[in-house]
């Protein structure tokens, strides 16, 4: 469905996206994670035929965005970042623009602007201004102009930012019901909503891509110990003595002492071993008695921050290389 | 081309941009018709047309045109209209036939002081339509000069004074003939239809429309 070959774009003497390649598949879901600058919302122009690369080629639905940018853009649906509207206009009026300059005529024009418009949630706000519309609002009137037409691939620049939390799980519910029907690419700086909503994930850090999995292959990858939160009740102290009982365990550090006599702690061993029924056999046997174990999730957070260290690592290393040659 | 062209078309009117350009036309040809025709007792509706397009265009152009791409880029929406299926050269057709459409209605309140003057001594209609065609004319490339200057710049604020030195200019010095469009508006007044006026007027008109279309084409590599 999208296909990215070897793309860059430089401006004057920096390089916003370097040599990047990635596919994306039909119905697929993927969000785009980094920090501010490293090259999202210029890899999404791109893709959208706003800017053009200085080198590489992005193909849609098997037309390149260069060369045949009429045909690219008809599949494609796009939202921009910080919502640009025409605020003088309603939003009836500004989703039959958004469908006239996609191209959609007659019967087909009327039908697709009441079905985006419902499935938005816009109908009570449809004769209103899009000036005296709140933030959410704005934000749904921006998600239906990518939707009219309704286009094989949707575009969406960080979709949910400067939303309130319902606000935010609106258009969340909105995007994950794109599923299937669309392919979709959007940015975030939400983690945790990269993480629920998308399919996978990549991650851009200045200008070059670091990893491309699913959120869960890339917890995975990044995680290097198994860590165990362990609540329990410990009058005689054995805790401390665990290490030698259970040789397996690398580290125990206490995070909570409770009101209740109980105390909280993190258990790691290394990736290997899975340290739950050791502590459930070994524990009542020390007169520890456990109130709560759990396994530690790894998240997309730790993953995302411990590939952007490591990549500035590798930067690092890259030019004292070049320092010294 | 006709979506943008609805579209910007109502947005004259949505703003005050519309009215006040309408305002300034009536106001300019109101204090002509007055300092001609009532003071002077002058039947000249070439004459009027002529002034009105010396001074009136040279405020109200500015006006319509330095938002054109200027606020589009300012606020974004430039955004919406380069990645739809529509190619530049239909956007920007669109922006242009929508500024020509309001010069269109602010010309035809002109008609109102033709039906006023007929209640004394009828000018000639022919005359006057020609008038007419040739202020269209010079205001067509007029708008596409300031359609050119709203593409350079994100500012409205700085497109409206480039515009309007652009037409002031060459008329005020005298220099630069062939952009000069008071120019190629001589013969219009006298109710005479000249190739040597229409020819220049269209290849400016042109000109800028090319150059409009080259630096929005241009922008999507250099952006």
């Amino acid at each position: 469905m999208i296909e990215v070959k070897n793309v860059t774009k430089k401006y004057a003497n920096i390089t916003a996206v370097d040599n990047i390649s990635f596919n994306v598949s039909d119905g697929e879901i993927v969000g785009f994670l980094g920090q501010n600058g490293a090259g999202k919302t210029t890899t999404m122009n791109m893709i959208t035929g706003f800017i053009e690369p200085n080198e590489g080629q992005i193909i849609v639905n098997g037309y390149d965005i260069s060369k045949k940018p009429k045909k690219a853009k008809k599949h494609i649906g796009y939202m921009p970042e910080g919502v640009p509207l025409y605020t003088e206009l309603t939003v009836k009026e500004f989703v039959t623009y958004m469908a006239e300059l996609k191209l959609l005529k007659g019967k087909e024009k009327k039908e697709n602007i009441k079905d985006v418009i419902t499935k938005t949630g816009l109908s009570e706000v449809e004769n209103k201004l899009i000036k005296n519309l709140s933030r959410g609002y704005k934000q749904r009137v921006s998600l239906a102009g990518a939707l009219v037409g309704n286009p094989d691939v949707i575009i969406l620049d960080e979709p949910t930012v400067g939303l309130d939390p319902k606000q935010i799980t609106e258009i969340r519910s909105l995007i994950k019901n794109l599923r299937k029907k669309h392919t979709v690419i959007l940015s975030s700086h939400i983690l945790s909503e990269v993480s629920q909503i998308c399919d996978r994930v990549i991650i851009i850090n200045h200008g070059k891509i670091v990893a491309i999995d699913t959120p869960e292959n890339l917890e995975n990858k990044t995680k290097e110990k198994n860590t165990i939160i362990l609540t329990v009740e410990d009058p005689n102290k054995n805790m401390d003595n665990l290490k030698t009982v259970i040789p397996k365990i690398e580290d125990i550090k206490l995070l909570k002492d409770n009101q209740d006599n109980t105390k909280q702690y993190a258990v790691t061993s290394s990736n290997e071993v899975d340290l739950r029924k050791i502590l459930f056999e070994v524990l009542p046997k020390q007169e520890i008695t456990i109130f709560e174990l759990k396994k530690a999730e790894s998240t997309l957070e730790d993953a995302f921050i411990k590939l952007i260290d490591s990549n500035k690592e590798y930067d690092k290393n890259e030019e004292n290389k070049g320092g010294k040659n | 081309m006709w979506a943008v062209y609805k579209k910007e078309l109502k947005s004259y009117f949505l703003s005050p941009i519309g009215y006040i350009a309408i305002g300034i036309f009536l106001i300019v040809f109101s204090l002509i018709f007055y300092l001609t025709t009532i003071t002077v007792r002058q039947y000249d509706m070439g004459n009027l047309y002529y002034n009105t397009a010396r001074y009136g265009l040279l405020l109200i152009i500015p006006i319509i045109t330095m938002r054109m791409f200027a606020e589009e880029r300012k606020n974004g929406t430039e955004q919406l209209l380069l990645t739809s299926p529509r190619s530049i050269t239909s956007i920007v057709m669109g922006k242009f036939l929508a500024a020509v459409t309001l010069i269109a209605i602010i010309l035809a309140f002109s008609l109102l002081y033709y039906v006023i003057l007929c209640f004394f001594k009828a000018p000639n209609l022919v005359s006057t339509l020609v008038c007419m065609l040739g202020f269209l004319l010079v205001s067509m490339a007029a708008i596409t000069a300031g359609m050119f200057v709203s593409s350079i710049t994100e500012n409205q604020i700085v497109a409206a004074p480039i515009t309007l030195l652009l037409l002031f200019l060459p008329d005020l010095t005298g220099m630069l003939s062939i952009i000069n469009l008071m120019g190629h508006y001589q013969k219009f007044p006298a109710g005479i239809i000249s190739l040597n006026e229409i020819v220049p007027l269209v290849a400016y008109m042109v000109m800028f429309i090319l150059f409009t279309i080259i630096i929005m084409q241009r922008r999507k590599s250099i952006k």
